[in-house]
């Protein structure tokens, strides 16, 4: 015992050594731009650092790699939350209330919220990650597959608090996720499935670039079609931060809550931020007795996810840590830097010195720790500052937030066609914007898909069907099921006392006739490819073909009933969220006019990037596009096109050798 | 005027190109070299290559940069097909793709866009050793126990087609004639050996050069047993554990044996160039890398981050290579057969 708390101070001693504590000092620089940029997401910044830590003695490099990626989260959220386009891909659950309050003007309570809750997050993941090390390995070795089958499961069920107001579409949403996640190489059989014949598809489609389109595309259309800054309301100063704060304080148990709710799930390998951020959300919304403010901006839904995907860390690290497993991308890549550095993961980190390197494993939880408080100390002063930024005229950020939208989905695999992803699911999460459909639970699908799916066939390889009977299938499942009942159980009561409740929805039914307008068209256009993907799958065999039939069959029926909705026109038409606090005013043939042409910008980017490589079409976008579309003068211009370029070409060209293809244009000259 | 001018470009052209075809020295000068891996940043491919890639500079005239670019997907197929087809076969472009893909191309394996025969190689700065551990608790603590088992004894797979566990696995299986049941989807080695530690599965057959690291505490404890091996060589840590191909019953199976695993093992960390590069760069590239391998800098590196090397020289993987396609089609069909149904 009293060695622990040696290694504990010993490893606090470590961090403030100056060099580490230096290094240090730049991973939170680092990653507080990495977190506040979107695209650009924590991973990649990691993995472009990784030839740097070669150089570094062990405390040094993961006080550098753990201070970037602890911050990433928090700062990330920032961006979600002024400018509902994810600063991080573990952030997009921040957007859906904190990105409605800034726009109901309470950016500032949003903000305070957001960081508190991030900070008490990061805090539980250090704690927790002490504390966890004496009885971590016996916890984990519990588990086997079949409980992460069940825990998948019980992840899958919360896509009901997800779906909002229509949970028929959110289960459909959810299917389809799940249907998406089936998308490459089957692991059991190595079949391919929905490849069509393209080996980047092999590994199933990225939740990287999924998420960026989904959130950061459509934000950036409606952005241009407002014409307007992001801030539709004038933001005189950023009141509410500390009303934001002590809402930390008022939900302290929802934040508790949360934080080890990341914390835990992410324990699981294959869980990371990317599903805890929106377990937490779901649960936000399951656990509070009034949910008709979530999506509209109920702090609440800041605060969960705010402590979620900070807490996370700490999760992933305790399997990584005592047992050399990645929890997930972060961690496959700090994996390396374990290599790199000699140092084996394992029980060995969890021994005190002079045995063991009980010491570096407190370093982490020191940093984790230190660096939040740094970086949301920091965020705390320059606040204002920072929102200022919600305030520079949409034309001139727009530019910016497509080429950091393409820079990110290239650079955290390098891989052009995850831009084409990119593309395809902005264009997706728009429309299911658009048409209300909810867009989280397809994410929520898409990852635990492969796990559930995964775990599902190595529980039953390795225990036939006896793996129901384990004791912990059975306290998870029993778990799920109090999950799904018990709102539907208290729901009843409720309407039971008060019989009156005043509706929040009001059903509005067209006088006669079918209905066919875009709902019809995009339920249908579902429906179509949902019916192709079972066709497919019929030559799949039993093995690969199980999880394509058990959720395509119910999703296809479940959409079905979703075209009988639409085409009879009925229409839950919730209050408006936004209406009348809109400050801004477009006509529908100005908006319509809008939106093909920032349409139009969008794929023309990418056009000339494919065309002429990153190279030649960032400065010759970003010219055309402030020109042509912003109307800024040439001054303005010049600088910006010449800094962005600059920026991009030195960091990621020269420093950090991002292999960017050559244009088209040019390989085919130069080929032939 | 026009023409004469256009010869004059040319002719300087012509030169031009001669002149840099001609002395590998001066080529280098100022360039970039990029190693193409196929596995991402921070796995076990990604490690050895940023070694090399930190080292190799100095080994080249002209000491051109060096660095390392990640192109994952497909099991580095993607990147196999991409130094292949699309890298410029100039010298410029080192390719690092799992080697167990020129035995998947002998087999048919699908989405294979390359002939094995055209590329250079430049070498493997390690050979695998390909064990099986199995945990105590599992009661496989010898290979006549196991031989014994009544059951099949479950071992970790990754995905069909990976050259260990899966294809190791299923060759012993085959070849040995041991009882095994391969539960495969596991993501990873480090998931498998977690697996086996909670009892989920016995153990699993791959690299000891990872076994021995990755599991050191339990090996020394004796909660993990390595029972087999199956190596060309004995393995110097090792010298007790008896070698699979001993075990095998036919001359068929000591074949697969040999192909599937010992050759797979020498060649699965096989660095390439794009076919068609000039010969006297891969001369200057294929000396550097040797000269690498041996660099005391480098080995310092390596030593610091737990990597063995034991390099593998060019003419041996163009050998075991070639040996590959020169297999009795009975055996090809024997092999397809076992490891991808």
């Amino acid at each position: 015992m009293l060695e622990m708390f040696s290694a504990l101070f010993t490893g606090l001693l470590q961090v403030f050594n100056w060099s580490t504590f230096s290094l240090m000092m730049i991973g939170i620089a680092v990653g507080f731009v990495v977190g506040i940029l979107p695209g650009l997401g924590g991973p990649t910044a990691m993995a472009l650092m990784l030839p740097f830590i070669f150089k570094m003695s062990a405390v040094e490099a993961f006080a550098f790699l753990l201070g970037m990626t602890a911050v990433t989260a928090t700062t990330g959220d920032i961006t979600s939350v002024l400018f509902g386009v994810p600063g991080e891909p573990t952030t997009a659950s921040t957007i859906v209330d904190g990105h409605a309050m800034a726009r109901n003007g309470e950016a500032g309570r949003a903000l305070g919220a957001v960081l508190m809750s991030s900070l008490v997050g990061a805090i539980f993941a250090g704690v927790a990650l002490a504390v966890a090390i004496p009885v971590v390995r016996p916890v984990v070795l519990s588990f086997g597959s079949p409980e992460f089958f069940m825990l998948s499961l019980l992840g899958i069920t919360f896509v009901a608090s997800l779906s909002g107001e229509d949970q028929l579409k959110g289960i459909v949403a959810g299917g389809i996720g799940l249907m998406l996640a089936t998308i490459g190489l089957d692991p059991i059989s190595g079949i391919q499935r929905y490849t069509f014949g393209q080996l980047f598809l092999w590994d199933g489609i990225g939740l990287v670039p999924i998420t960026i389109g989904f959130y950061a595309i459509p934000e950036t259309i409606e952005l241009a079609v407002l014409g307007t800054s992001i801030s539709q309301q004038k933001v005189e100063k950023l009141g509410g931060v500390m009303e934001g704060v002590k809402d930390t304080f008022r939900h302290w148990w929802l934040v508790i809550r949360c934080s080890a709710l990341g914390t835990f799930t992410a324990i699981i390998p294959g869980m990371g931020a990317a599903t805890t951020q929106w377990l937490a959300y779901a649960h936000a919304v399951q656990s509070s007795p009034d949910k008709e403010r979530f999506g509209k901006g109920d702090v609440r839904g800041v605060l969960g996810p705010g402590a979620a995907n900070n807490s996370t860390l700490g999760g992933s690290l305790i399997t990584t840590i005592a047992f050399g497993v990645p929890a997930s991308v972060v961690m496959a890549i700090l994996l390396g830097a374990f290599i790199i550095q000699g140092i084996v993961p394992g029980p060995d980190m969890l021994i005190p010195p002079p045995k063991g390197k009980l010491d570096l494993t407190f370093s982490f939880v020191w940093v984790i720790i230190i660096s939040n408080i740094i970086t949301v100390a920091v965020c705390f002063l320059f606040l204002n500052t920072l929102a200022k930024v919600t305030q520079v005229r949409g034309s001139l950020i727009i530019p910016l937030i497509l080429l950091l939208i393409y820079l990110g989905a290239f650079a955290e695999k390098n891989a052009f066609e995850d831009m084409i992803i990119v593309l395809l699911f902005g264009g997706l999460g728009w429309v299911m914007e658009k048409l209300q459909w909810p867009r989280p639970p397809v994410l929520l699908g898409l990852v635990l898909g492969p796990l559930a799916e995964n775990r599902l066939f190595l529980a039953s390889d390795n225990y036939g069907l006896s793996w129901i009977w384990r004791p912990g299938v059975l306290i998870i499942f029993a778990v799920t099921l109090v999950g799904i009942l018990y709102p539907l159980i208290k729901k009843k009561r409720e309407e039971k006392t008060s019989p009156t409740a005043a509706p929040t929805t009001v059903e509005i039914t067209p006088e006669s006739g079918l209905q066919f307008g875009w709902p019809v068209i995009f339920t249908a256009s579902v429906i179509i490819l949902l019916a192709l993907a079972l066709w497919q799958s019929r030559n799949f065999g039993v093995r690969a073909g199980l999880f394509p039939w058990v959720i395509g069959t119910p999703t296809l029926v479940l959409a079905l009933f979703q075209l009988a909705k639409d085409l009879k026109g009925h229409k839950k038409i919730s209050e408006p969220a936004f209406e009348g606090e809109m400050a801004v005013e477009v006509s529908s043939a100005v908006a319509s006019r809008r939106t093909w042409t920032i349409l139009g910008w969008t794929v023309g980017f990418f056009v000339a990037i494919w065309l002429l490589g990153f190279s030649y079409a960032v400065p010759l976008t970003m010219v055309l596009y402030l020109k042509l579309a912003g109307r800024e003068k040439w001054p303005i211009t010049a600088v910006m096109a010449f800094g962005t370029w600059g920026f991009f070409y030195l960091l990621f060209e020269r420093m950090l050798s991002v292999p960017f293809p050559d244009g088209l244009i040019f390989t085919l000259f130069k080929g032939q | 005027m026009g023409k004469k001018l256009i010869l004059l470009a040319l002719a300087l052209m012509v030169s031009f190109e001669t002149a840099s075809a001609a002395s590998a020295d001066d080529f280098y000068k100022g360039k970039t070299i990029r190693i193409v891996v196929g596995f991402s940043a921070g796995g076990g491919f990604d490690t050895y290559a940023r070694a090399i890639a930190r080292h190799i500079s100095k080994h080249i005239p002209g000491q051109p940069a060096v660095v390392v670019e990640n192109m994952t997907g497909a099991g580095s197929l993607i990147a196999a097909n991409h130094v292949y087809k699309v890298a410029k076969p100039d010298g410029l472009t080192i390719g690092h793709f799992i080697g167990g893909l020129f035995l998947g191309q002998v087999l048919g394996q699908k989405g294979i866009e390359f002939d094995a025969r055209r590329f250079e190689y430049l070498g493997a700065p390690i050979t695998d050793h390909v064990v099986c551990a199995m945990t105590k608790a599992s009661g496989i603590t010898s290979v006549e126990n196991w031989m014994a088992s009544k059951t099949p004894v479950k071992m970790g797979g990754i995905a069909p087609g990976t050259s260990t566990p899966d294809n190791a696995t299923r060759i012993l299986k085959a070849a040995v004639g041991l009882p095994i049941q391969l539960v495969t989807g596991y993501k990873g080695t480090a998931e498998v050996r977690l697996a086996a530690e909670s009892g989920e599965i016995a153990g699993g057959c791959w690299g000891w050069d990872s076994v021995s690291v990755t599991w050191r505490k339990a090996l020394d404890s004796g909660d993990a047993v390595v029972v087999l091996q199956a190596n060309r060589r004995t393995h110097p840590d090792l010298p007790q554990v008896p070698q699979a191909i001993k075990l095998a019953k036919t001359d068929e199976g000591r074949k697969m044996i040999d192909v599937g695993i010992h050759s797979d093992s020498d060649i699965v960390r096989t660095y390439t160039l794009p076919p068609g590069t000039p010969k006297d760069r891969v001369q200057v590239l294929r000396k550097a890398f040797e000269d690498t391998l041996k660099d005391p800098d480098f080995l310092a590196d390596a030593n610091k981050s737990k990597l063995n090397v034991d390099p593998v020289p060019a003419d041996a993987i163009e050998k075991d290579i070639s040996a590959l396609f020169k297999l009795d089609p009975a055996i090809v069909g024997k092999l397809k057969d076992i490891l991808y149904n």
